[in-house]
């Protein structure tokens, strides 16, 4: 059965359609291969199903629209003194939300499974991208992570973190069976993490090689990989990390590792303006308390704290909001985290599943960090907080994602229904 | 099959949304409920600290006025410019912003760039201390610059600040003192005063965005400023002025080594109308030596060396030698010997006083020389106060013993401070014996003490203490601060004189008074005598024991102490000339004239009404009208009316001009040269040497050059001569000019061992 399955989505590979997986001809209970091309014929472009699940919607507008009401909030002085217009980053984001909600109906009528066989070129393509990324911006001293498209700028990341979240679940699902295996179950996440880590090591984007090979080790981690690899690669991840810190490649990261968890306690001028970005999000942190100072009232955002529109936005959102609020959002994340998986744990194939659970993980892993990283737990190395740091690369592919999550729920729904 | 497959990704799918809720969002939740509700306050202080801006607003320091009101100090706005080049963005900027202050405050724009490219830097000051006219240049280029660059505004600011300012530079110096640069006051009254002079700072809280711009908020509190007390100084600036001219021409004429002191103080109550120390120093830049030989010596030196011989000699420049010397009195203090005797009746006016021309005050001990060395012969005790005797004070000394000259040395308060509101006060010292208890003397102490030598005073003690004979016997604190008032020029306190003890008789003291007033009209202190008014004085020469600058000559201090009017005495002073180097260094010959100078201006300012004798009055000053625009007969008549001799030049029929000038000083019988027409009042003489003559001559002269004389002095003894004129000889002046002509005597009258 697994075999003709599998043997059915490697022709998917080839360009053939296929419109369910052997799951709904088990759930028929026939077994019947036979019915096959029955369902071969009903060619369908567009998953409507039952009905994509409301409540998933609802919850994505929902955090999209705080997002933007409190990026809003926390970049207009910003916007102010140095676009002159309050308004620059909120006109910009919301135009990418409109274009990105736009992007994500479109996408939530998507049969996810015609994504089966994107995943090797998105990935090779992804990586391209980063390939054309690095010489492009050759010559500067900052980090080459942004693909300039004229009026937008791509992070590249973004599409990397999806290329392999969606090749991991192609791959997984393809091989359920020989995950146990260090040739199917290990190696290939070997290479995509090795891969990407280089690329990323070269532009350098060190917290994206955290998250991608996070991303990486939860995609191997839901196919079933074997824990004892997941024991051996944190060994071999530390081995990595000190081999670098020998050879001096780290020092960006380094630089940034500078004065984390001594944000308060700075004692030279250098460590002041390392701390300072950092320094500034607890004192907002700290300003909120329990209830906040109210919507659109922090004082860290006007030039305290450097950018409160990006990774920071938090900061400022807890200053406003108090503790109240941080948490009520939070919780919103939460349950969306927990509804997205909901849903993708009943898709009907594993690859839905996986496909799924990978996005809504990736959601619930960036939240973490983001804030992990604002209240200095974590160093300060650019992880941005989903729906709410301004990035129209970031937001739309976001969008996009939560797109496929809901044609996974449409799908799920009529698998319910 | 199916399900099994999809249950195990379905498990390890919850298992992976539990490990990212609980280990995720749990301590994420965690660490905010941390931050917010634990530490929230810590770090809500820290960050409203770092948003208010709490500006201190400088309170204005009061101002030190003289008695009658006039400004000796006071504080103006000024400004000064910082720069925030945190602010910059570029280099451009940095040299715009760099180039136009530099223009602006006369800068070098290169000192300026090395400021604004400490960028991590929100403040460096540019330039302190600049006044409106610069404030306003620089709040113009703020508008141009922020006009094409708003983030330009907020990299200059400007802070208010205030500046110290002192009329009258070195006027008074040592008094006055002067303030450091935050303001506060560093020596003198500045220093003793400096708490009611500061005032209470104001403070403006508000709250700022990053750049230093208001935020939106209206939160924005002001506690205004309250500005010093101004403190109003017993010192007339009129007598301080005459006390530090007439020190100043004694140092030139004298050459004095180490400075002079005069103080002037009411008797009655102790005010201190003037206290001059020379050299003095610029108030205004108080850290530049005045002193050309310490400029020069400082050249030479190099390093540390320097720096603590830079010290050294600023210290001793801003020095108040009035308070803070001590020295050996001198004959000055046979003032004091005499009245503690009569007080005590130890020594009698009718006791005769044999002086040999030295004398043995105890048996195996070396004689002890008097300055005149074929001896005073016989004398009375006022005689020997007029002969500045030193054998008759020996004398005299024994009468009164050892305690009772220990208990009047400490009576007279030599031994402790005046209490005077300065700082820095010092005190004289008694014999010092190793050993022995405080005010033992041996006996040879004694006779050296009776007139002053071996014992040190200062000159606020002097002063003082002669204070309490002029006044009756009542030792009072002198005091330099008569009221403080507050910025509205309310009242806020007034010092009231301090009677410290009743040391002699009233009856002792008048005595003393008549026998200074004798000593200074006949006796050594003649030369501090002046025309007109009952001056009571004596004289003081001492040896700066051990110090010499010329071989095998020894130092002097020279002074001189008295008050006048002798009958009704109202004001004290004392002279001190610290190592005159020059031919004349004893107190009658350098201390004396300049205090007879000086009192011949007090005098007559303070409304002292001058009675003279006959013969003076024929020396005596008075005051020229103004005959200008008269007819040129009812001018001459008006002349002769005033008892002046009118001189007519040019042939107009009008006055249009006249010399002397309206309310200048002529002698009674003194020329008024009335001019007519404007070629007239070219004409001018040269002014004759008038110097090294007798009064007579002197008349003499001033009428064959037509000039009008001054006489200042003792004109009425036969043997003073002119020693000194206010005008060169060889100057060319109009005719009918006065000059004042200083008239002395040369004797030797007193000094020492």
């Amino acid at each position: 059965m697994f075999e003709k399955i599998t043997d059915k989505l490697k022709g998917a590979l080839d360009g053939v359609l296929t419109p369910n997986d052997g799951g709904t001809a088990v759930k028929q209970g026939s077994g019947n291969m036979a019915k096959l091309p029955r369902h071969r014929k009903k060619f369908r472009i567009v998953s409507v199903g039952n009905g994509l699940d409301m409540t998933f919607l609802l919850l994505v507008v929902v955090v999209l629209v705080i997002g933007l009401v409190m990026m809003f909030s926390a970049s207009f002085p910003t916007a102010y003194f140095s676009k002159d217009s309050s308004y620059y980053f909120i006109k910009r984001q919301a135009g990418f939300a409109v274009v990105g909600l736009i992007i994500m109906i479109a996408v939530s009528f998507v049969d996810y499974h015609h994504y089966h066989k994107y995943a090797v070129p998105v990935l090779i393509g992804a990586w391209l991208l980063m390939l054309i990324v690095i010489p492009a911006n050759w010559g500067s001293d900052d980090p080459k992570r942004w693909l300039n498209l004229g009026p937008i700028s791509i992070q590249v990341s973004e599409i990397c973190k999806f290329a392999l979240i969606l090749f991991m679940a192609h791959w997984s699902s393809l091989y359920y069976d020989k995950m146990q295996t260090f040739k199917y179950g290990v190696l290939p996440g070997l290479v995509l993490i090795l891969v990407t880590s280089f690329l990323l090591y070269l532009e350098p984007h060190y917290s994206g090689i955290v998250i991608c090979g996070l991303i990486v080790a939860i995609m191997m981690f839901l196919a079933g990989v074997r824990i004892f690899y997941f024991v051996l690669a944190a060994i071999g991840g530390g081995l990595i990390v000190s081999v670098m810190a020998v050879t001096g490649k780290l020092t960006y990261a380094m630089s940034r590792l500078d004065g984390w968890g001594q944000a308060l306690t700075y004692t030279d001028v250098d460590m002041w303006n390392t701390t300072w970005q950092t320094r500034n999000s607890l004192y907002a942190i700290g300003s909120g308390g329990l209830w906040g100072l109210g919507l659109g009232q922090s004082r860290q955002k006007y030039m305290y704290l450097p950018e409160p529109q990006n990774d920071f936005v938090y900061a400022i959102v807890c200053e406003e909001l108090g503790f109240i609020g941080a948490f009520i959002i939070l919780m919103i994340f939460a349950v969306l985290v927990c509804r997205g998986i909901k849903i993708c744990v009943k898709a009907s194939d594993k690859f839905g599943t996986l496909l799924g659970v990978g996005l809504m993980a990736q959601i619930g892993l960036q939240v973490v960090l983001n804030i992990l990283v604002i209240t200095d737990w974590l160093p300060n190395t650019g992880i941005s907080l989903p729906f709410f740091s301004y990035g129209g690369s970031s937001l739309i592919m976001l969008l996009a994602q939560m797109g496929i999550v809901m044609n996974i729920s449409r799908s799920a729904a009529l698998e319910k229904g | 099959m199916g399900d099994k497959v999809l249950s195990g990704i379905r498990k390890r799918s919850w298992a992976l949304l539990f490990i990212i809720m609980i280990l995720g969002f749990g301590s994420v939740i965690s660490r905010l409920f941390y931050l917010q509700l634990v530490q929230g306050k810590e770090l809500s202080d820290l960050a409203v600290d770092q948003q208010m801006s709490d500006i201190t607003v400088s309170a204005k320091r009061g101002s030190i006025l003289d008695r009658n009101g006039n400004t000796l100090a006071s504080s103006a706005n000024v400004w000064k410019v910082v720069l925030a080049p945190i602010y910059f963005e570029n280099d451009k900027d940095r040299q715009t912003v760099s180039d136009g202050l530099a223009t602006i405050l006369g800068m070098n724009s290169a000192d300026i760039m090395e400021l604004a490219k400490k960028s991590d830097s929100y403040y460096q000051t540019v330039k302190r201390q600049i006044e409106s006219d610069e404030r306003g240049k620089v709040l113009e280029f703020i508008e141009k610059i922020s006009k094409e660059n708003p983030k330009l505004g907020s990299v200059i600011v400007l802070e208010e600040d205030y500046k110290r300012y002192y009329p009258y530079n070195d006027f008074a110096a040592s008094v006055i003192g002067f303030t450091g640069s935050d303001g506060q006051g560093l020596s003198g009254i500045e220093y003793q005063y400096d708490s009611y002079l500061t005032g209470v700072p104001g403070r403006v809280v508000s709250e700022n965005d990053g750049w230093g711009a208001a935020m939106p908020f209206e939160y924005e509190q002001k506690q205004e400023a309250h500005d010093g007390n101004s403190v109003v100084l017993t010192i007339d600036e009129t007598i301080q002025h005459f006390l530090e001219k007439h020190l100043k021409q004694g140092i030139i004429d004298y050459q004095v080594a180490e400075g002079a002191v005069a103080i002037c103080m009411d008797v009655n109550n102790g005010e201190v109308l003037g206290m001059a120390t020379e050299n003095s120093f610029d108030l205004n830049n108080p850290y530049e030596l005045t002193d050309e030989n310490a400029k020069a010596e400082l050249e030479k030196l190099s390093g540390t060396n320097k720096e603590q011989r830079e010290s050294e000699l600023l210290a001793k420049q801003w020095r108040n030698k009035a308070i803070s010397d001590s020295y050996y009195p001198g004959s000055v203090f046979k003032v004091i010997t005499a009245s503690s005797a009569l007080e005590e009746g130890t020594s009698k006016l009718s006791n005769t006083y044999f002086c040999s021309g030295s004398y043995v005050p105890y048996e195996g001990v070396q004689a002890i020389a008097c300055h005149n060395h074929d001896g005073h012969g016989s004398q009375t005790f006022a005689e020997a106060l007029c002969n500045s005797c030193n054998p008759a004070f020996m004398m005299i000394g024994k009468e009164l013993g050892y305690e009772k000259f220990w208990e009047y040395f400490q009576s007279f308060g030599f031994n402790s401070q005046t209490g005077i509101d300065l700082p820095g006060e010092g005190t004289g010292l008694f014999f010092q014996h190793e050993g022995e208890p405080e005010g033992s003397m041996w006996p040879t102490d004694l006779a050296i003490g009776s007139f002053g030598q071996g014992i040190t005073v200062t000159p606020i003690e002097m002063v003082t203490a002669v204070s309490a004979v002029a006044n009756g016997g009542s030792l009072i604190k002198p005091y330099l601060v008569k009221q403080i008032v507050d910025a509205d020029g309310n009242v806020v306190e007034t010092t009231e004189p301090t009677v410290k003890r009743q040391i002699i008789s009233n009856e002792t003291a008048r005595e003393m008074a008549e026998i200074m007033e004798k000593n200074a009209t006949e006796g050594t202190a003649k030369n501090g005598y002046v025309a007109g008014y009952r001056i009571a004085g004596k004289t003081g020469t001492s040896e700066k024991i051990g110090q010499s600058r010329k071989p095998g000559v020894e130092d002097y201090i020279a002074s001189y102490c008295g008050f006048a009017p002798a009958d009704d005495p109202q004001i004290a002073l004392l002279v001190y000339f610290d190592t005159p180097t020059g031919d004349a260094y004893y107190g009658s010959q350098v201390a004396a004239p300049v205090f007879a100078g000086i009192m011949a201006e007090i005098c007559p300012y303070l409304g002292i009404e001058a009675q003279y004798t006959e013969d003076e009055m024929k020396y005596v000053s008075t005051t020229a009208d103004s005959y200008l625009s008269l007819n040129i007969g009812e001018a001459q008549q008006k002349v002769r009316d005033d008892g002046f001799e009118p001189f007519v030049t040019g042939d107009g029929d009008e006055v249009i001009a006249q010399i002397p000038d309206a309310g200048s000083q002529i002698p009674r019988g003194g020329r008024v040269v009335l001019y007519t027409t404007t070629d007239s009042t070219k004409e001018t003489i040269t002014v004759p040497d008038l110097v090294g003559y007798s009064v007579a001559e002197v008349n003499e002269l001033s009428a064959e050059y037509n000039i009008n004389i001054i006489y200042s002095g003792s004109v009425d003894q036969d043997s003073v001569y002119s020693y000194s004129q206010s005008i060169e000889s060889g100057m060319l002046v109009a005719p009918g000019t006065v000059v004042t002509v200083y008239f002395g005597n040369n004797d030797v009258d007193d000094t020492v061992m």
